[in-house]
């Protein structure tokens, strides 16, 4: 009995001690920064291949001819002019001036195709590269990357997913049979209160993390007290039931706690970034999101994804069926200034060939414009965007008839842009994972192959 | 029917693979381990502290069979099974949309439930619950009870009701044989859609609206091979031929198919569900597995249940009444030997993860807080794996350390259990701590446990040095209450 209460008594002391120590941010600092600085040198000093991802979702389905497959000359083509670009050749929409100096870093999709029409089935698709079984939860391109890319021992969460709006289906977002282990940190939740929030400075509240520090009513040393209770009956606990549930349960509050350690929670304040940079990004919850990713990226995070759906705001931006072009026009200007200088950012740091940019949402939209000058939803010949780390840029994949209408040339399956995606990220997309039925489950469709000639 | 002979069946059964397999299983759970995990299984909450009380003083032998008894008469037995039952008929992560159906599936059940309807009687009112302008009116919330979630959560589409229907109630996977060949059963894509055909008549929905009128073509039994132009009549998984002679719905047919005494695949599948609600996992692990090749762990315990089960009128209270009064369900979740280490052998109870709703009405139970953040907590702690297989996101533990709902239950001016606890003048600190325990964890600290924790009290790490004894006390009390709350032992069943 007396050596249970030492042992009790000593992991409630090194517990203590380990809060402590990080509650005292002047005491770490240093060490901080060194580890800080050695992951930059080491991401810069493997550049042959990505090693981290940045999704930018576009919600609602973003017409491609109105970005990145101009038609001009034709009537389907609308009103946009194309714009030349970085890459001699290659046009794209005139409301994209600053993304078109990265061209010779992007390769642009414009022959994707596919079935799904519904926003629900088409952001599963997309996003898990999967339809929607009932019988089994697939896991969202998050869930997958963290699994492969992520440091279980890291003090920031290895997928972080910045302002999503989920409503049309909140599978396509889950960590399905990988489990919450691998669930989205979800940063600026918009789902589906926040969605109206449109005042200006609406990014500052969203972006905020929820939960990150103890209550003010409690002080750092009782904080430190009461995680040192907590760890003695919850080692006591674990190593008489060594299950899943419960080594889970005492691994989550472990990154919980380094999570909020002011040298890792400060990841995510955003104050302390230039006014310059952050007016660069834009001051929208898309491209103060766009900020935090990279910052995110920098220490180490593997994979982040930005929703963009509303100017401020979470929705269903993108989903035109009205007004297509004023929308379309508005959208471009949060959307062009974030990526574009996103990508700069990155670059500035060394940091962009390591690190995969996509750009896509669930669909695209119909060439025809319909009477209330909108466009409907698209899955027969859309565009997606691959960038940075990993990828031969400067390039355009496949093309559509020249009213738009179908793929001429190379169609190309959800499931064959995110194995393209997997190999630029040095990933076999045909690993498996075990499932929660008991099956393995290849990460993408074994039938899929990654697209010639775009990751390098 | 009385249950105990059954449960002496299944105890007789897995105690012979034990020997077989060398297995030193835990010892027998006490009765506060008994008491928590049972009262999760059947009341869907913890139990209240004094009624641990109760019953660690009760000294009577059949204590353990009247506590049994006592929950499964209970309003919390009907809501806890129409939340489980709910969750095994919708597994798709369900769309917000789909609320309010979700909930009148819900109220059906819990009419079910209360009645104890026999399962074949439940299940057949499923597969034939009449469809048509009913799907409109699901979405008011002052709907009638009604089953048609399952429809819906469906898409209405015969594909994926039929897939359902084998899955849920025949424990048969069909999904990989609606594209092409199983890869791993003998099911053939040609018999999927000939299963499917018995959902002919219902029509599709507008995929922009799961609650437009679906006329039902009420005699339709052929079926369009999706993404070909061959069309199959309806036919039986088993490959016999409904007799379409007298008139009778497809839907009617199916259901008579299903439910028979004949179909071996349907009380298997009933009682392999019931096996893995109390013991984290299956006979037949994973559940829609009954048709491939993995064998059962116990299949004769299979056979068994399946058969007196159906002897017993599909009764589910006589099922769960077998199993939670068998010895190997009163297990310890101790592991105490090598040989326990195989899931498939029980030889320990397995620590469960909880669904949002036993969590969150379990919390309410310790803490005695209002449950007026039950919809957003429900939400943040959702979760689609097995229960053995749960695991804990970091925005949930931040959320536990941090957020509100914690923070209140451990405030001194807000927490309920904790001002009970800290104002009684009868309890010393050993038996603040010990109240502290029931109301949380369900049992009394061990000697070893309480120790440190006096010792707590009296120190002043961490404390204004200005604080007075008497608030040194109470905020030493909120610390471990807010540790206890904090606890894997506290979030899970085991």
């Amino acid at each position: 009995m007396k050596r249970a209460d030492d042992r009790a008594t000593k992991a409630f002391r090194s517990a203590r001690r380990d809060w402590l120590r990080w509650a005292s941010s002047s005491a770490i600092a240093a060490s901080m920064s060194g580890w800080f600085a050695q992951l930059a040198v080491q991401a810069a000093s493997q550049p042959t291949r990505a090693r981290r991802c940045i999704l930018l979702w576009m919600n609602g389905g973003p017409s491609q001819i109105d970005t990145f497959d101009p038609k001009p000359g034709h009537e389907n083509g609308g009103p946009f002019k194309p714009i030349a670009t970085q890459t001699p050749g290659i046009h794209i929409g005139e409301y994209l001036p600053q993304v078109s100096h990265w061209t010779d870093r992007l390769a642009i999709i414009r022959s994707m195709s596919g079935k799904e029409a519904d926003h629900g089935r088409a952001s599963y698709l997309v996003r898990t590269g999967r339809a929607p079984e009932a019988a089994i939860q697939y896991p969202t391109l998050g869930s997958l990357m963290a699994k492969e890319l992520g440091d279980e021992s890291a003090a920031l969460p290895s997928f972080v997913s910045i302002a999503p709006y989920r409503s049309t289906n909140l599978a396509a977002y889950n960590p399905g049979f990988l489990g919450p282990t691998f669930a989205p940190f979800i940063v600026g939740d918009v789902t589906p209160a926040g969605a109206q929030q449109q005042a200006a400075d609406a990014y500052r509240a969203a972006l905020q993390v929820a939960d990150l520090r103890p209550p003010s009513s409690i002080p750092d040393a009782r904080q430190a007290n009461r995680l040192g209770l907590w760890r003695s009956m919850e080692q006591a606990f674990v190593a008489g039931r060594p299950d899943i549930p419960a080594e889970s349960h005492a691994a989550a509050y472990d990154r919980a706690v380094r999570l909020m350690h002011p040298d890792a929670a400060s990841a995510f304040t955003l104050d302390q970034e230039p006014d310059k940079l952050r007016d660069a990004y834009g001051r929208t919850m898309f491209g103060q999101g766009c900020l935090l990713a990279r910052r995110l990226i920098e220490r180490g995070v593997p994979f982040v994804e930005v929703s963009l759906g509303g100017i401020n705001s979470g929705g269903m931006g993108w989903d035109t069926h009205v007004g297509n072009f004023e929308t379309v026009k508005r959208l471009c200007g949060v959307l062009d200034p974030a990526w574009a200088t996103l990508l700069r950012d990155l670059s500035e740091r060394g940091l962009l060939d390591t690190t995969l940019v996509i750009w896509m949402g669930e669909f695209g939209r119909t060439p025809k414009i319909n009477g209330t000058g909108g466009r409907d939803h698209y899955p027969l010949a859309w565009s997606a965007v691959l960038g940075g780390g990993g990828i031969h840029g400067g390039q355009v994949v496949g093309r559509t008839s020249d009213d738009g209408t179908i793929v001429a040339d190379r169609p190309t399956a959800v499931p064959e842009l995110l194995a393209t995606a997997c190999a630029a990220l040095g990933i076999d997309p045909h690993k498996t994972n075990p499932s929660n039925l008991g099956r393995p489950i290849h990460l993408i469709d074994y039938a899929a192959q990654p697209i010639d000639g775009v990751a390098t | 029917m009385p249950a105990a002979p059954l449960s002496a069946r299944i105890d007789a059964m897995v105690f012979r693979r034990w020997s077989e397999a060398h297995v030193t299983p835990a010892p027998p759970a006490e009765d506060a381990e008994f008491y928590r995990r049972a009262s999760l299984d059947l009341a869907g909450r913890i139990p209240y502290v004094a009624e641990v009380r109760a019953f660690l003083a009760d000294r009577s032998d059949d204590k353990r069979h009247a506590a049994i008894e006592r929950w499964l008469d209970s309003p919390a037995y009907v809501q806890h099974f129409a939340n489980v039952w709910r969750s095994a008929l919708l597994t798709q992560a369900t769309a917000p949309d789909l609320r309010f159906a979700a909930e009148r599936l819900e109220g059906w059940l819990r009419v079910e439930l209360r009645e104890n309807r026999p399962y074949d009687r439940m299940v057949r009112e499923v597969i034939t619950t009449p469809l048509g302008e009913r799907i409109a009116s699901v979405r008011s919330e002052d709907a009638a009870p009604t089953p048609l979630a399952f429809y819906q959560a469906n898409e209405l589409k015969p594909e994926n009701l039929a897939s359902a229907t084998s899955r849920i109630f025949l424990g048969v996977n069909l999904e990989c044989a609606q594209c092409h060949n199983h890869p791993f059963a003998p099911w053939r894509q040609d018999q999927f859609w000939q299963f499917a055909g018995f959902f002919a008549g219902v029509a599709r929905l507008r995929p922009d609206n799961a609650f437009a009128p679906a006329p039902e073509v009420l005699d339709r039994h052929s079926i369009t091979i999706a993404g070909t132009e061959r069309i199959v009549e309806a036919r039986y998984l088993d490959d016999a031929e409904p007799d379409w002679a007298a008139g009778e719905r497809p839907r009617v047919l199916l259901a008579d198919w299903l439910t028979s005494a004949d179909n071996s695949y349907f009380a298997r599948a009933a009682v392999n569900r019931m096996w893995a609600h109390f013991f984290g996992r299956g006979l037949v692990d994973p559940l829609d597995e009954l048709g491939g090749n993995k064998a059962p762990s116990h299949p004769e315990l299979l056979d068994t249940l399946a058969g007196e089960f159906v002897a017993s009128g599909y009764d589910l209270k006589f099922l769960i009444r077998a199993i939670v009064g068998s010895q190997i369900y009163q297990r310890s979740s101790r592991f105490t030997d090598a040989s326990q280490r195989d899931p498939s052998l029980f030889a320990r109870a397995v620590g469960r993860g909880l669904t949002p709703e036993q969590w969150f009405d379990s919390f309410v139970v310790a803490t005695g807080c209002d449950d007026n953040q039950r919809a957003e907590m429900l939400g943040k702690f959702s979760s689609l794996e097995r229960p053995a297989e749960m695991q804990t996101s970091i925005l949930q533990s931040l959320a536990m350390m941090n957020g509100r709902l914690v923070t209140d239950a451990t405030s001194l001016t807000e927490s309920r259990t904790l001002a009970a606890v800290i104002d009684a003048p009868f309890l010393d600190r050993k038996g603040k701590i010990e109240a502290l325990f029931l109301a949380s964890l369900s049992r009394e600290p061990l000697p070893a446990e309480i120790e440190p924790l006096i010792a707590y009290f009296d120190s002043t790490d961490g404390q204004a040095s200005s604080s007075s004894q008497d608030s040194r006390e109470r905020e030493a009390l909120a610390d471990i209450f807010w540790a206890l709350l904090n606890s894997a032992e506290f979030k899970l069943n085991h």
